[in-house]
């Protein structure tokens, strides 16, 4: 099992990028294509490179990298099948939140590097609502790691074996969406690339920096349904099939809904965002905490 | 083969540190700190510390990148990619930099390290929520109180002195020439009370 880890990472990583993509084209135009992303992605591949004037050209190049990377890296602590994940760390829940943290540091980076307003807007707008959504995914996470009494996921996934996470705390997963919906820039939660900002982050990309940046996004929809499959819905566990199968389900339903989510929700404007962030989520998520703390006492 | 990781991370993170001052921007300053630190926090994971180590990673992430937006916000320097000095009062920083070297490597010098290996079957992470929620928890609980009260104290003494003149008078743009009529729309003389609502949320 531990020798076939890393390429189940890798695998899941492209796989899960692919019907990623294959969701999005489908909830937006009700068009069964499953060839189209990579139609789509070969012929960003062969377009031409632009840039603009005195950019910080090392961050705009490393920006989709380092998103990938903390997808990856993501991904890795989620165990595919029961004690078995890639880094099995102590503190594996911490190591997700320093990937959610750094997110918000990339996709800063991603759009203050081009130099240009468009991006630079998306930057800021992202940097005012992603740090206040952090805050609830730190009580999700915590009130999912209390029943486990153990910061790693496999200790919170072998927890989850008399009743899953999603019925004891039935309000983790909800909130959870929301914190993927901001890590993977969609919907509601979309103030770095948004259409208003004409691409925001991205709209000064072009050719295979443009397809390393979407490729990136999905991987880190991949690497959050897994973690939220994991936290929520027991993760590898389940009985006839095998672990990393179970997993894979769990991960497209979870990778649905988002998708889902991200076209049907509307989004509203940054301030109002804020307040619904600081003045409704950040004490519906400490009242979760709260109740999962008093039902683990 | 540690020994060489952690030998590698010391210097990443002192060349990191020196990027700070020689760098020309406040983000590039903020997130070679942040690198700086990320250097430390490895070392704190090799040195079987995984809480702290990955939690200053975390920490420092978020920590950067508030302080990157409210440099920028403070600063003349809107989106901190025009070249700007990152070094001021040179006497007073050498000094307090000198002073601070000697204390902290006199301190790293004087005091009795322990050199035994952690036990691999130890609960480190366990042993260090006890503490932090036991015997430690009236000086940690003091110092984030203070620290946040230091923040916030800080960010009022700064905000009042805004680009355009004292935050508490209203805000008057600079003239098209010098001691000519401010620049864009007027303040509304008739209309007081508005200075309150400059946060437009909600």
């Amino acid at each position: 099992m531990s020798a076939t880890l890393p390429l189940l990472v890798l695998l899941t990583l492209a796989a899960g990028a692919w019907l990623a993509a294959w969701l999005d084209r489908l909830i937006a135009t009700g068009r069964i294509e499953p060839l189209a992303p990579l139609r789509v992605g070969a012929a960003l591949l062969l377009r031409q490179r632009v840039t603009t004037e005195a950019p910080d050209a090392m961050n705009w190049r490393l920006a989709p990298a380092w998103y990938l990377a903390l997808a990856a890296v993501g991904l890795s602590v989620v165990p595919f099948a029961p004690g078995a994940a890639l880094i099995d760390s102590p503190v594996g829940i911490v190591v997700w939140g320093s990937c959610e943290a750094l997110t918000v540091v990339t996709v800063f980076l991603h759009g203050w590097s081009p130099n240009a307003p468009f991006p630079l807007i998306g930057a800021y707008r992202y940097a005012a609502i992603g740090l206040p959504v952090m805050l609830p995914s730190m009580f999700v996470l915590i009130a999912a790691a209390l029943p486990a009494e153990s910061l790693s996921l496999v200790a919170v996934v072998e927890s989850q074996r008399e009743a899953w996470n999603l019925v004891r705390q039935p309000l983790g997963l909800p909130l959870f969406l929301l914190v993927g919906l901001t890590l993977t820039l969609r919907g509601p939660f979309d103030y770095a690339d948004g259409e208003d900002l004409a691409g925001g982050t991205s709209a000064e990309d072009s050719g295979p920096g443009r397809a390393l940046w979407q490729l990136a996004r999905l991987a880190m929809l991949v690497a959050f349904s897994a973690m939220a499959a994991a936290v929520f819905l027991g993760g590898p566990l389940g009985p006839w099939l095998p672990g990393p199968v179970w997993l894979w389900l769990k991960t497209a339903g979870i990778m649905a809904l988002t998708v889902a989510a991200g076209h049907w929700l509307a989004r509203t404007t940054p301030g109002r965002m804020l307040t619904l962030l600081w003045v409704g989520l950040l004490p519906l998520s400490f009242l979760h905490l709260a109740i999962a703390g008093a039902l683990a006492l | 083969m540690r020994d060489a990781f952690v030998i590698a991370l010391v210097l990443f993170a002192v060349w990191t540190g020196w990027r700070v001052f020689r760098v020309d921007s406040m983000v590039r300053a903020s997130f070679s700190l942040m690198l700086s630190f990320f250097a430390v926090g490895a070392i704190g994971v090799l040195l079987s510390a995984p809480y702290i180590g990955v939690a200053t990673v975390f920490m420092m992430a978020v920590e950067m990148m508030v302080m990157a937006i409210f440099m920028v916000m403070f600063m003349m320097n809107p989106a901190g990619l025009n070249p700007m000095s990152m070094v001021h009062q040179h006497r007073l920083s050498i000094g307090a930099g000198a002073a601070a070297f000697a204390a902290l490597a006199a301190a790293a010098l004087l005091s009795e390290l322990p050199d035994a290996p952690v036990p691999t079957d130890k609960a480190v992470v366990a042993d260090l929520g006890h503490e932090l929620l036991g015997p430690s928890m009236l000086i940690f609980e003091t110092a984030g109180v203070t620290l946040l009260a230091t923040m916030v104290g800080a960010v009022i003494l700064s905000s009042r002195q805004g680009r355009y003149g004292m935050a508490d008078q209203g805000s008057r743009p600079p003239g098209l020439e010098p001691g000519g009529e401010p620049a864009g729309r007027q303040p509304d003389e008739s209309g007081g009370g508005h200075h309150h609502d400059h946060g437009g949320h909600g």
